[in-house]
């Protein structure tokens, strides 16, 4: 073997650890839990192998609790991303002009990152609680309310106190996505544009978010897929309720695998959702490589 | 004027992202009739450290902790090892299919975990590894190598290929140039990720509910977030331990925020 051929195989002889391990990991529990959603298969009796084709996925399609998750999960990502998205952008073009405390300004903003979902969650429950919590007397003291809510127990708002929570904690991550493709917009651009007499609201319009464009999808990707398998939000936060208005699909899956043990049926919601988070994906590394391509 | 204006909004800023942290810092300082009374009150009236101590003694707090940082110090030790080789082997060796490497580890960073757990739990109740360290442990390995992966072949990028030229002249073997020179060139990059790896250790959730399911051996994130289920557990507790929880986090975040952020643009941005 010459010395070319035997760098080669050392380059794949270092790969193939890290390979192994995320493919007994990930890869096949993965292809595993895709297979089973096409058999009866219970965790009770491991014998019981039996293929029976799309009919997990009928029995879920025609289950109106995972219908109703469906559609708080698609609620929960479309509505948060979109706020995220915006605030995000008005953080990162702030911070972008930050010149002292870069230190101080860059650890709060990646605070609420850092905040694990979980632990995150039960401080909002805290914070949302209805006789005690710090949000009702806030709001009470500007008049905004005139009796204490309980945010989270009520139908018609828990959905929207969770996307709140979810809000806070995310937007600070898109900004800092925001903020790497802000740095490398060229100076000069914006020097030009002056000297043209743009305002600044043009110069926002015109050049930044245009060469903007490829981080904010980028960022979106991200975080839509990530908030399409939120499951520790609502299992800290509501455990899903009232009545099941924050379930998300992750919760539901889990509640089918782990409570009422229907392996297959399990199988079958976690397929659902890994489809959409799939064609996110393949969006997400088509734009990867026509970033690196130009 | 308008310098006036901008510090406003940072110190307004500030406040809102650190804000719920210092509230439940200050609820865990309230005594428990404080707590529970209407309006709440701001700062703590009488400020005790009872809570601490009972968090400590009638709660497994300590152990949730403990056992969260054997979890975090061991997969994150075999995550950066596997990564920096692989990092390496990508980044430098352009092998055939070293690329598809790079996408197939972009590809497992996104799956979702509840697409793993069911068949993990059940693999790993059959091998007896359900309620073990270990088994979590493996697990984490294989869930955080990817993004790992991702941030330390970029990082290995940047490194100048004349410094492995000039020891391949000088006849040292690939291996040594690896441990070396090209590894203690990639501290730095390493050392982000190694920070990423153990936040998101922190924070991962659903697999160490179901792996770890005994009460003993649960994770802090786990162990608090199921805390208000327990009948009766007071708010003064709960948030006590969340605050425990989180300062680590904190610590962390103030001394390595540059590294984090430099880790964190390399394996979510640039390419």
């Amino acid at each position: 073997m010459n010395e070319i051929a035997r760098r080669k195989m050392f380059g794949l002889f270092l790969v193939l650890p890290a390979f192994l391990f995320v493919f007994l990991v990930l890869f096949l529990p993965a292809a595993n839990t895709i297979i089973k959603s096409f058999t009866e298969f219970s965790p009770m009796n491991l014998q019981q192998n039996d293929f029976v084709g799309l009919k997990n996925y009928q029995k879920i399609f025609g289950n109106e609790e995972f219908m109703d998750s469906f559609f708080n999960t698609l609620h929960f990502a479309g509505v948060s991303v979109f706020f995220e998205l915006i605030l995000g952008l008005v953080l990162a073009l702030i911070l972008n002009k930050a010149l002292a405390f870069r230190g101080v300004i860059r650890t709060a903003i990646l605070f609420p990152w850092v905040l694990p979902t979980a632990l995150n969650a039960i401080i909002w429950r805290w914070l949302f609680n209805t006789d005690f919590g710090f949000f009702n007397s806030f709001m009470k003291s500007f008049g905004l309310i005139s009796r204490n809510i309980n945010w989270l127990g009520e139908v018609s708002l828990a959905m929207n106190s969770m996307i709140w929570v979810a809000v806070w904690k995310t937007s600070s991550f898109i900004a800092l996505i925001l903020l790497t493709g802000l740095q490398s917009i060229n100076d000069e651009l914006y020097e030009a544009a002056s000297i043209d007499g743009a305002s600044g609201f043009q110069k926002i319009k015109s050049i930044t978010l245009p060469l903007l464009i490829p981080s904010i999808l980028l960022a979106l990707l991200f975080r839509s897929m990530d908030a399409l398998r939120s499951f520790e939000l609502p299992f800290a936060l509501t455990q899903g309720g009232p009545g099941g208005a924050t379930q998300t699909l992750s919760l539901f899956g889990y509640r089918q695998f782990f409570q009422f043990l229907k392996f297959d049926q399990g199988a079958a919601v976690s397929v659902v959702q890994f489809l959409f988070i799939l064609v996110l994906g393949l969006i997400y590394i088509r734009v990867l490589k026509g970033e690196r391509d130009t | 004027m308008k310098k006036t204006l901008y510090y406003l909004m940072i110190i307004a800023l500030m406040i809102i992202f650190f804000f719920p942290v210092v509230w439940i810092f200050l609820t865990s300082l309230k005594t428990t009739g404080e707590i529970y009374a209407w309006p709440p009150t701001f700062i703590p009236e009488n400020p005790v450290i009872d809570n601490y101590r009972t968090v400590f003694l009638e709660s497994n707090l300590g152990l949730y902790i403990g056992n969260t940082l054997i979890i975090a110090v061991f997969s994150t030790f075999l995550v950066i090892l596997l990564a920096s080789l692989a990092g390496y082997g990508i980044a430098r060796i352009q092998f055939k299919g070293a690329s598809i490497f790079l996408v197939f580890f972009l590809a497992m960073s996104m799956f979702p975990q509840l697409s793993v757990a069911p068949s993990l739990f059940l693999w790993l109740r059959q091998i007896k590894l359900i309620n073990k360290f270990l088994g979590l442990i493996l697990v984490y390995t294989g869930l955080f190598t990817p993004i790992a992966v991702w941030i330390l072949s970029t990082y290995f990028k940047t490194i100048p290929m004349d410094v492995e030229e000039s020891a391949k002249i000088d006849g040292c073997s690939s291996l040594r140039i690896l441990f070396q020179i090209l590894i203690p060139l990639a501290l730095p990059g390493m050392a982000a990720a190694a920070l990423i790896v153990a936040i998101f250790v922190w924070n991962e959730f659903l697999l160490s509910l179901i792996i770890l399911s005994k009460d003993t051996l649960r994770t802090a994130t786990v162990g608090i977030a199921l805390y208000p289920g327990e009948y009766a557990f007071p708010w003064e507790l709960i948030t006590t331990a969340t605050f425990l929880a989180v300062l680590p986090l904190v610590f962390v975040l103030f001394f390595f925020q540059k590294n984090i952020i430099g880790g964190l643009t390399a394996g979510a941005v640039k390419s």
